[in-house]
């Protein structure tokens, strides 16, 4: 009979507990929030000394080794301006979320960032889907996202810049740069997502206009490991060059499985866009000797401004690190900010975006001076074509001048006839 | 006291539910920071209704899913295509230009009409469901072997959806969509969220309700009774097989419905909600609250991404799926009835024997 009785209170008192548990924890999100909130009211009226940010990327699951390279280029930048005195007077302070490498959960913590800890702005998201699950939350809320990486273009929202590479900025002149040497037969090999199909795409526009040939189009799985398959296609098609869009862990199986066969970029040259200092390191610089990539900056990028860059990151990170272009745009992203909010004279979004609209937004970044242009957001940058060295750092074999960015490409003539413009 | 104890389970929903139901009048009068917290327990909603169809399957019925995410997804993906017909006023996507698609797809037709659209959300998890219920279970396909299939089907899933990039935008997903009761984000929009959110908290009753229905009548005890002893109930004269493919059709449809509310509230659906991983999250939800109580799914869902939410930045960012991991592992290891099971049953267990240990000494003295 007692038991019974004591059964009834326990599981009275546990329900409670539970309740509390549920509570305090939703409790405590809110809590955080307010607190945050305050410290941002009260920054913006009583004068505080700290200006807050967001940095959103992947730190765990499949795109965390990629993400982690930007993500600390990005906090490099931020305390070199906080020891130079900060913005505007103020000191960065970032709160950094994690996006999971899940499209949304970027989405959910951007909102938590704008949202729930009132940021100013976010420097984040690498992939495309984790960029396109994030646009509507900072389009909704008016808030600005900084997006590092090259990507295939075919989008300019006001609330998003750019600093890395538009498609002319690194595949189309690549593929300029091929026809001027005399490569005629083309073959395009890509991961299975947006990127590597939008850019062969437009690849497949620009070499049928300049009248040469593609002679074939594969598309491996994100994690494939097996390419006999497709290397036996390349060996039947006897491509000049292989256009190689493939992504993470493919191209460490594609370049072991073609250096197995003893091919090496004396029988079949390679053009890639998504190889920089890093993935270099990881598959093997015997391997990849002689490859051509294309970028808007290398490690070996002469100038002063990149020595002092890259023993800053060594210093930061350590020796054995290497910059890479995704890492020098998001480093750009934060200086870029930072001189738009001075020009504006204020944090929020709107004005800075008026500032940035208004054009001559600009930086000497390692990469050598970039600017925003003001109508579509992307940065005016130098295009470099890249070949990989036995020391496995890329060497600049040709560049231009900046480039003025072009995400639909509406200038260029055989883009327009090939009808690559989105619909709207 | 015997209310708490009979009906202590709905109570405490009930609790969760004027918790819930609180929160947007919280936002309005100020206490909430902001309505991104409101927003995310929309999305966990949509959690807890996909919980309670998996516990109806596997702490009820023993089949255990590791594939729930593409039933979750499908129906996720039939209202995201009707919202994103409406951006489009019923004309093609732009994925669908880039793709070289000119006219509006088959498949996408049915979806520029809402009415036919929230029958599809149902009819589609339902239609896959069946049709790999009815052979499995006919086969007598169980235990590991049904997990490991009902893996398969959802990464066979995945691939299509990726492979056929013109028709689902592959892993980009369909985004830059509003929801059914139009734009949310913003002051301005936030009678649109509110409705939005009642509307996917009666939706959680109702699937609750309904669950609770189930499993308090003679159908309940018969889904535990294919759980212990599933050749017993054969050889009672059951049709085993009909009532397992009858309780799995039901538990991916409520995943569909539960994927759409997520859409609504998430503004996006990409294939990477049907992957094995997502899947196995939903199971560890369940798994954690305490399973084949109908509550603890519930519980364990908010619970564990309130927890993710709050714990996945700042300091703990690197950590934190090392303590969800841990957590889980404790669970399986020590409390197999999950929160619900240490509430109910080792609490007041532990207090007894306390009650126990003070009564003996006290006897002693009294000698």
């Amino acid at each position: 009979m007692r038991k019974l009785e004591l059964t009834k209170a326990a599981a009275l008192a546990a329900a409670a507990a539970m309740m509390m548990s549920l509570s305090g924890c939703g409790g405590g999100s809110s809590d955080g929030g307010s607190a945050s909130s305050e410290v941002t009211t009260a920054a913006a009226s009583a004068g505080d000394d700290t200006v807050k940010v967001g940095l959103l990327h992947s730190l765990t699951g499949s795109m965390a080794i990629s993400e982690k390279a930007v993500s600390d280029a990005e906090k490099l930048a931020i305390s070199e301006i906080n020891a130079a005195g900060g913005v505007l007077g103020k000191q960065i302070v970032f709160v950094e979320e994690d996006g999971a490498s899940e499209p949304s959960t970027f989405a959910t913590k951007a909102e938590k960032l704008i949202d729930g800890e009132k940021v100013t702005t976010i420097f984040g998201c690498w992939t495309s889907s984790s960029r396109k699950a994030v646009k509507p939350i900072v389009e909704d809320y008016g808030s600005l996202l900084w997006y590092p990486v090259q990507y295939e273009g075919m989008e300019a929202s006001p609330n998003i810049v750019y600093t890395g590479a538009a498609p002319n900025q690194q595949i189309v002149p690549a593929i300029e740069y091929l026809i001027d040497k005399g490569y005629k037969k083309f073959f395009l090999l890509g991961s299975d997502y947006v990127f590597p199909r939008t850019a062969n795409m437009i690849i497949n526009a620009q070499v049928k206009a300049a009248g040469l040939e593609v002679v074939g189009e594969e598309y491996a799985d994100m994690d494939q490991t097996d390419f006999a398959a497709i290397i036996s296609k390349i060996e039947a098609a006897q491509p000049d060059v292989i256009i190689n869009t493939l992504n993470g862990t493919g191209n460490v199986s594609f370049f072991k499985q073609m250096s197995e066969k003893n091919y090496t970029s004396k029988e079949y040259m390679t053009m890639s866009f998504s190889i920089a200092e890093e993935e270099v390191a990881t598959i093997g610089a015997n391997i990849l000797q002689g490859h051509m990539v294309s970028w808007n900056y290398y490690q070996t990028t002469p100038g002063s401004v990149n020595e002092a860059f890259v023993s800053a990151y060594k210093a930061a990170y350590g020796e054995n690190r290497v910059t890479s272009d995704p890492a020098e745009a998001a480093y750009d992203a934060v200086y870029l900010w930072k001189a738009a909010c001075e020009k504006a004279g204020a944090f929020d979004t709107a004005s800075v975006v008026a500032a940035i609209e208004a054009g001559g937004i600009s930086f000497d970044a390692p990469e050598g001076t970039v600017t925003i242009q003001g109508d579509n957001h992307h940065l005016v940058k130098p295009v470099r074509i890249g070949e990989v060295g036995a020391d496995g750092l890329i060497n600049e074999v040709y560049a231009t001048d900046p480039v003025a960015p072009d995400p639909y490409l509406a200038t260029y003539d055989w883009a327009v006839a090939a009808g690559i413009q989105p619909l709207e | 006291m015997k209310l708490i104890k009979k009906q202590g389970d709905n109570i405490c929903f009930s609790v969760i539910v004027l918790i819930l139901a609180a929160m947007p009048l919280m936002l309005n009068a100020g206490m909430l920071s902001g309505s991104s917290t409101v927003l995310f327990l929309g999305k966990c909603i949509a959690f807890a209704v996909v919980a309670i169809g998996l516990d109806l399957i596997w702490g009820y019925t023993g089949i255990l899913s590791l594939g729930h995410g593409l039933y979750f997804a499908l129906g996720g993906y039939c209202m995201a295509m009707y919202l994103k017909l409406q951006q489009t006023n019923g004309q093609i996507t732009d994925f669908m230009h880039i793709g070289g698609i000119e006219t509006l797809p088959l498949v996408w037709r049915p979806f520029k009409y809402l009415p036919l659209t929230i029958i599809l959300i149902v009819a589609v998890p339902s239609l896959v469901a069946f049709l790999v219920g009815y052979f499995m279970f006919k086969k007598r396909v169980k235990g590991v072997y049904f997990s490991i299939i009902s893996q398969a089907l959802t990464w066979a899933a995945y691939s299509i959806f990726i492979a056929l990039s013109p028709y689902t935008n592959g892993n980009v997903g369909i985004t830059e969509i509003k929801t059914v009761f139009g734009s949310i984000k913003g002051d301005a929009n936030r009678a649109n969220m509110f409705t939005l959110f009642y509307v996917s908290l009666a939706i959680l009753v109702l699937v609750y309700a309904l669950a609770k229905f189930l499993v308090s009548r003679k159908f309940g005890k018969l889904l535990v009774a294919i759980r212990d002893g599933e050749n017993r109930t054969y050889f009672s004269g059951y049709n085993v097989s009909s009532y397992k493919t009858f309780i799995y059709v039901l538990s991916a449809a409520i995943a569909g419905i539960a994927g759409a509310v997520f859409v609504n509230f998430n503004g996006s659906i990409t294939p990477s909600q049907m992957t094995i991983a997502y899947s196995i999250t939903m199971v560890i939800w369940v798994a954690i609250g305490g399973r084949g109580t109908i509550i603890g799914a519930v519980i364990g869902a908010f619970l564990i991404n309130l927890c993710e939410y709050n714990l996945s930045s700042g300091s703990m960012v690197e950590i934190w799926q090392y303590i969800i991991g841990a957590v889980f592992c404790i669970t399986i290891l020590f409390f197999k009835g999950g929160i619900v099971g240490i509430v109910r049953d080792q609490l007041p267990a532990f207090i007894g024997r306390l009650k126990n240990k003070k009564a003996v000494p006290a006897k002693e003295a009294a000698k």
